[in-house]
């Protein structure tokens, strides 16, 4: 099923279900010295997924949009305030604990260790809370640290205080590992990962699901990423999943769209991306796109025009680049890609 | 694929592991843990001057011998803020270090997890204090100071249980609340403050007087003197057995306690 609604009927090959989530936060607000008020957020408003034994399942959104929440409902951290879900036929809110005992997890991969332990010895202390002991918790320590190149690139004896954020990644997907889970959950995995780092990553995410069968639900902005490892993605925007299938059927949501990407360079002032937002909104009247940085520092605007009519949007985008003082120095009309469905169903929500 | 299944013991020895190799891999940071007892004698010497001179002192206290009790009293209290420290901290420093949610993805309820994890503590953090204090006891007293800072670990163990039982509520108490530094950071001087370590109990207001008697610190206290001490066996009996009582009763005060917190933070989030 693509473009939400309901995703069929409950299936034993599921990993983890989730029907209905709602998560609210309750903030206060300083209103004056001593005067609070008190906010509710609504993180989920109903969210529903499925994903199945020996896939990688992706759970795509802007910053904000509730994939850490989901994230740590699905791995027993909060109680939704409403739904239900199950992780390995496991019931989240009540069995917490057979859940715990069959899923690995990543945070966050910038933290999360003992600094003044080394990666080694950080992954034993881990294992031994997993209930690994003797000879059998020294193999799969071995293991893993193999698994994720830290025994390779010498690091598995340095203490974590002296590891890059790229070794600091491959560790807290060992420490997920290292009780051999059937199912990971993984919140940005390679978020700030260097490119190398974050294709060993990838490609271990993917071994992990094909070759062992292990259900991987791994939640990421990364539009490239997602096209790459998932099987099937979900995207999620305010607190509820706005389409669900595989990337191929998700693309063909927008087949009468084609994606224009205009690289610009601003001739030594910043680019005041709000402003620059709104006058496309208003100006031209183009509502799906992306602003963004690329590696060589050029701006890089993607928009998604009517089939038909890429010139027409082509010239007016120009025009009003040109217009603003910017210089245009490349117009590729792209084949789309999942980030362009994400600008089709987000709007260009900031990411 | 396996299913991983955890017991109090496998978090023990964790613990115990990552104890070790932390002080392993920080010798600046194990010579300064054997240094602060001896800080901590300055300060309690210092007070005890305060008093008059060390016979005053002495008999203000009623212990035979001040300096050995300077000695015996200073582990005690080192003792007792770094069970504090470590235990009701563990929470705070887990999560100001990122470790917190993994810790509590460990499969086991929330109660047995932070009490098992208080154990290393309970008997790690004695035995560096006691180490510290004995090369002291031994100069001044001989065979009977090695004696007497022996049983003093004993005693310290014992007075710990209770400590660490209440620190482990602390520990829960601090993952409900935004104001976790102040919990953990007033509770040490606190306890200090009502367990007589620095000057007799019976001068404290008599309010702080009544709150000293569930402090578990003061039987410890008691002990020390009553080693250091002519006196009679009496007190000595009369503060293990309220050490004793104590241990199980904030222990098994704890079960309900964090399942309650457990609740509340997986409602609210524990960051």
């Amino acid at each position: 099923m693509v473009g939400g609604g309901c995703y069929g009927a409950l299936s034993s090959s599921s990993a983890i279900i989730a029907r209905g989530l709602v998560k609210r936060y309750v903030t206060y607000e300083r209103k004056g010295f001593l005067r609070r008020v008190k906010k509710t957020v609504e993180a989920l408003r109903g969210v529903d997924l499925e994903t199945r034994w020996g896939e990688v399942f992706g759970l795509l959104g802007p910053n904000g949009a509730g994939k850490t929440t989901t994230v740590k409902i699905l791995s027993t951290l909060l109680l939704p305030d409403d739904g239900w879900a199950r992780v390995a036929g496991y019931d989240v809110v009540n069995e917490y604990i057979e859940v715990r005992r069959r899923i690995g997890v990543v945070l966050s991969v910038e933290r999360g260790f003992f600094w003044k332990l080394t990666g080694r010895e950080n992954l034993r202390y881990f294992a031994m809370l997993r209930g690994l002991r003797g000879a059998e918790l020294e193999k799969r320590v071995d293991e893993v640290l193999r698994l994720v190149s830290l025994t390779e690139l010498g690091a598995a004896d340095k203490l974590y205080e002296e590891y890059s954020l790229g070794m600091k990644a491959r560790l807290a997907l060992a420490r997920a590992l290292v009780h051999d889970p059937p199912i990971l959950i993984l919140d940005e995995p390679t978020l700030g990962l260097d490119p190398p780092s974050a294709r060993r990553i990838r490609e271990l995410i993917v071994r992990l699901a094909r070759e062992e069968g292990k259900a991987v639900l791994v939640t990421t902005h990364n539009m490239y990423e997602a096209e790459l490892i998932c099987d099937r993605v979900a995207v999620i925007a305010k607190g509820r999943i706005i389409a669900m299938g595989s990337p191929e059927e998700l693309k063909s949501l927008i087949a009468k769209e084609v994606p224009v990407i205009v690289r610009f360079s601003s001739r030594g002032k910043l680019v005041e991306a709000p402003s620059l937002e709104a006058k496309l909104r208003r100006e031209l009247g183009v509502e799906k796109f992306s602003l963004s940085v690329d590696g060589e520092g050029r701006n890089v605007l993607r928009v998604l025009a009517r089939s038909g009519e890429e010139e027409e949007t082509i010239a007016r985008v120009v025009g009003l680049l040109s217009g603003l003082g910017y210089r245009v120095r490349s117009i590729e009309v792209a084949k789309p890609s999942l980030e362009d469905v994400f600008i089709a169903l987000t709007g260009g929500e900031e990411r | 694929m396996k299913v991983s299944y955890v017991g109090f013991i496998d978090v023990v020895r964790a613990e115990f592991y990552s104890y070790i190799r932390f002080y392993k891999n920080n010798r600046a940071f194990l010579f300064a843990a054997f240094i602060w007892p001896y800080l901590m004698m300055m300060l309690l010497l210092g007070l005890g001057y305060l008093f008059g001179d060390p016979r005053v002192y002495a008999e203000r206290l009623g212990v035979r011998s001040p300096v050995l009790y300077v000695v015996s009293a200073s582990t005690v209290a080192m003792s007792s803020v770094f069970i504090i420290d470590e235990v009701a901290g563990y929470t705070l420093y887990n999560r100001w270090n990122g470790t917190l949610p993994y810790l509590i993805l460990v499969p086991m309820p929330l109660s047995k997890r932070l009490l098992s994890a208080s154990i290393p503590s309970v008997l790690l953090s004695p035995a560096i204090s006691v180490a510290s204090a004995l090369p002291v006891a031994v100069y001044i007293e001989g065979l009977r100071g090695f004696v007497l800072v022996a049983s003093l670990y004993a005693a310290i163990i014992l007075g710990m249980l209770p400590l660490a039982g209440l620190s482990v509520i602390v520990a829960g108490l601090v993952l409900t609340t935004r104001e976790e530094s102040n919990i953990a950071s007033s509770l040490a001087p606190f306890m200090l403050l009502v367990s007589g370590v620095f000057y007799p109990v019976t001068i404290l207001p008599r309010v702080l007087q009544g709150v000293s008697v569930v402090v578990p610190v003061r039987y410890v206290v008691d002990i020390a003197k009553s080693l250091a001490s002519t006196t009679g066996a009496g007190q000595l009996y009369a503060a293990i057995y309220a050490l004793t009582l104590m241990a199980f009763a904030y222990n098994l005060l704890t079960v309900p306690l964090l399942s309650g917190v457990e609740a509340r933070v997986r409602i609210h989030g524990f960051e």
